[in-house]
């Protein structure tokens, strides 16, 4: 009784790895860096990381995950509630449509996939966030911050790797 | 057995189409989410409210080894600096000691002037400062979150950051407040020009240049000219600088903040008396 409580214990964390490092990645780049013009130049993580384990572990990160992540990115970057939410689960949505294609791809394909479907992420953001202002958001500073999400997606997706080898090392554990 | 094996497609079926309901859920929630924001919804400022004091304690931690990063740096970055910082500042001190004097002569002048006049004097303000902890992750906003501890701080307060404006409470939870940068997109703050005390609304546009809006068209606005708060609609009052027009061209005026708002550590948040909470129901916005 005591071991199998344990067990799902056990599994419920391994499950978590996933979500629990998304939102730890999201909040380390919150942190203000204190240094000139940095703002402009911070990646969007949540998006990395939403890919990634969407791709690789998609039963433990899927649309109620996303949910999180985007909710918590509202809260954080201060855009209006459920904008993020809604971008972060059709997001998924396509990955999952995606996802037996891009689970097959080498890193460096990875990258190059995550460089137009994020684009796409980000100017369907920037369209839904201009309409909700109701004036187009300056593009240029949107795209940026994608250049700066691109530039760090090696390091973002080593983490995870690092994470999955580490917490989930055998395919469909959870399975 | 043929009988288990039909209950358990069964639940099997159910499951899916469980699962399916939850997903087309979760989308309803978040298209809820969106439109009750668009309509300043309470509710919507409850749950940020309650995820601000929930996960505020997180970043709190979190920043802490940043902080300690960022005085390392600092402390070298002053020390090869110090040469060079020296003789700026010797300068700075020959230039004060001369605008000194004509200050206290002014400022005799000018208590002379005020009791002729039976000048009323502005409401003293009150400040306290708060520790940035976030500051936010995308450019699709620009704001940043603060701790304010036990301090009574109220929406609308303005912040300061190296004596000028940088923004505005937004939303305070608990221990922690939410600043909306006079860059963000929904920051309208009501300008004049020092020199040519032109009136104008500064418009954060998500950029580092906010933009001077609704101004004449032949208006006498040059590169260089100190921006400060005209006091119009009364939730800042007049004469607090906020930046240098960067550049007037055809019209569009582009102001550079005079507060390097990335480089801030800790902010002031200054009471005069009048917030956001206390106007009217209908003006959620700044004028």
């Amino acid at each position: 009784m005591n071991d199998s409580w344990q067990e799902n214990a056990r599994i419920m964390l391994i499950n978590a790895v996933p979500l629990l490092a998304t939102i730890l990645l999201m909040f380390l780049f919150y942190m203000p860096i204190h240094m000139s013009q940095t703002n402009f130049f911070r990646p969007t993580i949540g998006v990395i990381c939403v890919y990634y384990w969407t791709i690789r572990k998609k039963d433990s990160f899927g649309y109620f995950a996303a949910f999180r992540v985007g909710f918590l990115t509202d809260i954080y970057s201060s855009s209006p509630l459920g904008t993020n939410v809604l971008m972060m689960m059709f997001f998924v949505f396509v990955l999952h449509r995606l996802s037996k294609l891009l689970y097959a791809l080498s890193f460096c394909w990875s990258w190059v996939s995550f460089i137009f479907i994020g684009l796409a992420f980000i100017l369907l953001k920037w369209l839904l966030l201009s309409l909700y202002h109701q004036s187009f958001l300056s593009l240029t500073e949107v795209l940026l911050n994608f250049i700066s999400t691109v530039m760090f997606y090696p390091l973002i997706v080593s983490v995870n790797v690092w994470l999955q080898n580490k917490f989930l090392p055998q395919e469909g554990i959870n399975e | 057995m043929k009988k288990n094996g039909a209950w358990l497609l069964k639940i099997g079926q159910l499951r899916a189409v469980l699962r399916r309901f939850f997903v087309v859920l979760l989308f309803v929630c978040a298209g809820m989410f969106f439109l009750l924001g668009k309509v300043n919804s309470p509710m919507v400022d409850k749950i940020d409210k309650a995820m601000i004091s929930v996960t505020g304690p997180v970043m709190s931690v979190i920043e802490f080894p940043a902080r300690i990063i960022h005085r390392i740096y600092t402390y070298f970055y002053d020390i090869s600096h110090i040469y060079a910082d020296n003789k700026i500042l010797r300068a700075e001190n020959h230039q004060l000691m001369v605008l000194q004097n004509k200050v206290r002569t002014l400022e005799v002048e000018n208590q002379l002037l005020e009791r002729l006049l039976n000048y009323v004097p502005p409401l003293e303000a009150s400040f306290i400062s708060a520790k940035i902890i976030a500051e936010s992750g995308d450019n699709f906003t620009h704001m940043i979150l603060v701790y304010i501890g036990d301090e009574n701080v109220k929406r609308g307060q303005i912040v300061l950051g190296d004596e000028s404006v940088i923004g505005r409470i937004d939303s305070v939870s608990g221990h922690y407040a939410k600043v909306i940068l006079v860059t963000d997109i929904n920051s309208k703050i009501p300008v004049v020009v020092e020199r040519t005390r032109v009136r104008g609304i500064l418009s954060g546009n998500n950029t580092a240049f906010p933009q001077m809006i609704f101004v004449r068209s032949n208006a006498d606005v040059q590169e260089g000219d100190v921006i400060v708060t005209s006091g119009v609609g009364g939730m800042f009052p007049a004469g607090l600088p906020i930046g240098f027009v960067s550049s007037n061209k055809g019209g569009v005026i582009s102001v550079e903040t005079m507060a390097d708002i990335s480089r801030i550590e800790y902010v002031r948040i200054v009471d005069y008396g009048l917030t956001l909470d206390e106007l009217p129901d209908s003006s959620t916005e700044v004028p």
